[in-house]
């Protein structure tokens, strides 16, 4: 086929195939030498344009009575029907032809149409045409639209592109995944037409929660292909089974609360170092889940010295009471300098203030509050008994007794109790069990979400939510 | 204060027996501070310059510096006299009570690594040929003595159990000796023995003795301090032989009877550092009372002043014991 021939029917085609309406059909007939081909090209639900094509040879049509009979004509017109189409391009890639030309001009005297030139089969074409073809009907992505505020989740959609986008396009979308249900997160793709989505296509995968820069690149109409998750594979579920998928309101929502970090601060420096991150991260997890519904209160302790050499030993200190998260930030910024206290040496080597601990953190907490208080212990010694014992370990010098202030401290509405312990031995101290006694943790094998979460501050992970969530503030 | 050995009291020998780290060069440690805490005027004197020096360094290191001494290494002799109080005698018919001199007691004591007692390989820095010597020599000191100071060590025993077998294998051997020379009397050792229940200032032995109601307190001990007399002790050995590790502690018990006459045999429950006291208290409190200070990769050090506990009662035991049968 001649460049400029190729060209211009190209052209013809395309223009024929976007002016196609929702219920419009195209007719596209090719007279060659040996036959016909039909191509009806009409939009599907979705408004993606739909080809169906058959040929048929001139000897089929002209069945026994020859070329030259009446009956021929019917038979052609029969099999390009090109009455019940809204446009009808014609074809003719063999002029020369006695058949093509008969055929041709049965077809003309029906359906009136420019014929256009061509040397080649013209599928080609088509198919070219209609994989280029630009959207009639934007697409989108279902998402969850959450409300923190209510915590109401509406399920909606998310343009990824709109009418007229060609292939080739490529859309980026934030969203944020929880952990979703059996099939895991669905990445939805519909067309709206009026106020009903038409579900254009399902891809789904269990992603690790957090937050996914999404890109979506339209490969061709009818095709997306998404990015920045991890692979996903074709959902067979229906739009019906989608909606009924969709969850109408978030996991309650964690409430106002007061995090008491308990620090040891003694023993050796990397330790120390150790557990204050570990503090860090908890206090940014849970100022990012709470924001300004959250108080951090900050003590740290280390060990007694009984031995009359030392100089005095280092008290427990309330580094923070019940402040901001930014500012239980500077202030662990501060412990995080100074790092593991040598003050009070030779100390106590076996034990540390822990029962001192205690007793400050009771004292401070008003038992009026109501408000969800964690007292979160990182730490590995364990505590000075208030008397002599078969532990060896001396008795506080104040004689607090670390069983009645864990009571105490337990004993508060709404107090838990959560450890990290990074003992290496495999059985701590009885006394990390009962500062343990809601969520005790390693160090080494620490999940912060989780910790968070089992204290309940922050949404558990159990309700699942099978769609992209969209932050309704974006 | 030095008296010259060849004006001093005859000298009795005894010899100190106890497994490794049972407490036996503390308590000869505690002695003389044990001494000079007393009320009554019985002291402590070198009979020699070594043994003079010994009793200052150690009293010091002990006292002050608060460190136990090492584990010992050799067989160490120190002759030291204790003097007692001047007595005085019952008016007699119409003649004036005059003082007597007062009592001595010369005791020659032999301090040795527990390690020789036992018949296992010795671990001390020195070759073995040098621990056979030390066998010897140590058997020599015990068949020429007639006093021994039996430490058993309840901590040691709960945890390994091995008291037995550092006092029936030299037990065997001694009486053998004994017999070729014939000392044995009516088949029994000669000895008379002071068994040193050690450490009663640790929680788990106070603790049993208290739950044993053997806990008594003397009326006239500054500081309160609960004890546990003499008749007691005997039945604190039992229950502390009861749950040594070994389950052989009963037949310490049974040794002692088979070779010394029971007469001869006396229980005494101390301690040689004693129990915690708050300086500005001055008393025992159950709430705080060990004495013990753990230093981060060191050895134990002692907390606070040294009150030996019935550390001179067994050496003032056997030096009135073995006066009364006179000198060998
Ligand atoms: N609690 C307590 N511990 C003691 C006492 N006396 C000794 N110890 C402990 O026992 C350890 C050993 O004491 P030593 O006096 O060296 O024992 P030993 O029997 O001479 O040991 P060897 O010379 O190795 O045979 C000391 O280092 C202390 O830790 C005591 O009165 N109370
Ligand atoms: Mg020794």
């Amino acid at each position: 086929m001649s460049e400029p021939d190729k060209a211009l029917l190209r052209k013809a085609v395309a223009r024929a195939v976007a002016g196609l309406t929702a219920t419009g059909r195209l007719t596209i007939v090719e007279v060659a030498a040996d036959g016909m081909t039909v191509f009806r090209i009409h939009r599907d639900d979705n408004g993606r344009p739909r080809c169906h094509y058959w040929s048929s040879s001139w000897e089929d049509l002209t069945s026994e009575q020859g070329w030259g009979h009446e009956s021929s004509r019917p038979a052609v017109l029969r099999a390009a029907d090109p009455f019940s189409a809204d446009e009808v391009v014609l074809v003719c890639s063999f002029p020369e032809g006695a058949e093509a030309d008969r055929a041709l001009a049965w077809l003309s005297e029906a359906r009136p149409a420019a014929v256009l030139p061509s040397d080649g089969p013209v599928t080609a074409i088509v198919e070219d045409v209609l994989a280029s073809d630009p959207l009639t009907r934007s697409y989108d992505l279902v998402v969850l639209r959450a409300d923190h505020a209510s915590g109401r989740l509406r399920l909606g959609s998310k343009q990824l592109f709109p009418i007229g986008a060609l292939p080739g396009t490529r859309a980026e979308v934030a969203v944020r995944c929880e952990p979703g249900d059996a099939y895991g997160t669905a990445f939805a793709v519909v067309t709206w037409q009026g106020r009903e989505p038409r579900l254009l296509s399902v891809h789904s995968a269990r992603l690790a929660p957090g937050s996914y820069l999404l890109t979506a690149e339209l490969v061709r109409p009818g095709k997306v292909r998404f990015g920045g998750v991890p692979e996903l594979t074709r959902d067979p579920r229906g739009w019906d089974d989608l909606v009924a998928a969709a969850p109408a309101q978030l996991p309650p929502r964690a409430g106002p609360a007061h995090l008491i970090c308990a620090v040891e601060v003694c023993g050796p420096d990397a330790k120390v170092e150790e557990r204050l991150s570990r503090v860090r991260q908890m206090v940014s997890h849970l100022s990012a889940e709470l924001a300004d519904l959250l108080r951090v209160s900050l003590v740290t302790y280390g060990a007694h010295s009984y031995d009359d050499r030392s100089a005095g030993e280092h008290p427990v200190e309330v580094a923070a009471w019940q402040v901001t998260p930014e500012r239980a930030l500077a202030a662990l910024e501060w412990l995080e300098e100074r790092g593991a206290i040598t003050e009070g040496y030779p100390y106590y080597p076996h034990a540390a203030q822990v029962e001192d601990m205690l007793d400050a953190v009771a004292r401070r907490l008003s038992t009026a509050e109501r408000v969800r208080t964690v007292l979160l212990t990182v730490g590995d010694r364990p505590p000075h008994p208030a008397r002599t014992n078969r532990s060896l370990i001396l008795p506080c010098p104040r004689r607090h007794d670390w069983r009645l202030l864990v009571g105490r401290v337990q004993g508060r509405p709404d107090t838990l109790l959560a450890a990290i312990c990074d003992r290496e031995d495999t059985s701590p101290h009885p006394v990390w069990r009962r500062l343990g006694a809601d969520a005790l943790a390693h160090l080494d094998a620490l999940d912060i979400r989780g910790l968070a979460a089992d204290l309940g501050l922050a949404a558990p992970a159990a309700l699942p939510i099978p769609f992209p969530l969209l932050d309704e503030t974006e | 204060m030095q008296s010259d050995p060849a004006q001093g009291p005859p000298a009795h020998d005894i010899a100190m027996w106890g497994a490794p780290g049972s407490g036996k060069t503390t308590l000869l440690a505690a002695l003389n501070i044990a001494l000079m805490r007393r009320k009554d005027e019985w002291k402590i004197v070198g009979s020699d310059a070594a043994s003079s020096d010994y009793l200052i360094e150690r009293t010091n290191a002990l006292s002050s510096g608060k460190i136990f001494p090492e584990a010992s290494q050799s067989l160490e002799h120190y002759r030291w006299t204790l003097v007692g109080p001047a007595e005085r005698q019952e008016r007699r018919w119409l003649r004036k009570a005059r003082p007597t001199p007062p009592l001595t007691i010369g005791i020659s004591m032999v301090d040795a690594p527990g390690g020789l007692f036992s018949a296992g390989p010795l671990h001390t820095a020195n070759g073995s040929g040098v621990a056979d010597d030390l066998r010897r020599r140590l058997m020599d000191n015990l068949v020429k003595s007639r006093g021994l100071v039996f430490l058993f060590d309840p901590i040691r025993e709960f945890e390994l159990g091995d008291a037995f077998d550092h006092l029936h294998p030299p037990l065997t051997r001694l009486a053998e000796k004994m017999l070729e020379i014939g000392e044995l009397r009516d088949g029994m050792l000669p000895h008379h023995v002071a068994v040193c229940i050690t450490k009663f200032d640790d929680p788990r032995v106070l603790e049993t003795a208290q739950k044993l109601h053997l806990l008594d307190s003397a009326p006239d001990d500054e500081y309160g301090f609960p004890r546990v007399t003499s008749e007691d002790a005997r039945d604190l050995f039992r229950a502390l032989c009861e749950v040594s590790a070994s389950g052989n502690a009963d037949m310490v018990v049974n040794a002692l009877d088979q070779f010394f006459h029971r007469t001869r045999v006396e229980f005494f429950v101390t301690s040689s550092i004693g129990f915690y006291v708050r300086p500005h208290t001055k008393t025992f409190d159950w709430n705080d009372y060990q004495n013990l200070l753990p230093e981060a990769g060191k050895d134990l050090r002692i907390r606070g002043q040294v009150h030996p506990v019935n550390v001179v009662e067994p050496m003032l035991w056997l030096g009135r014991r073995l006066a009364a049968g006179g000198p060998r």
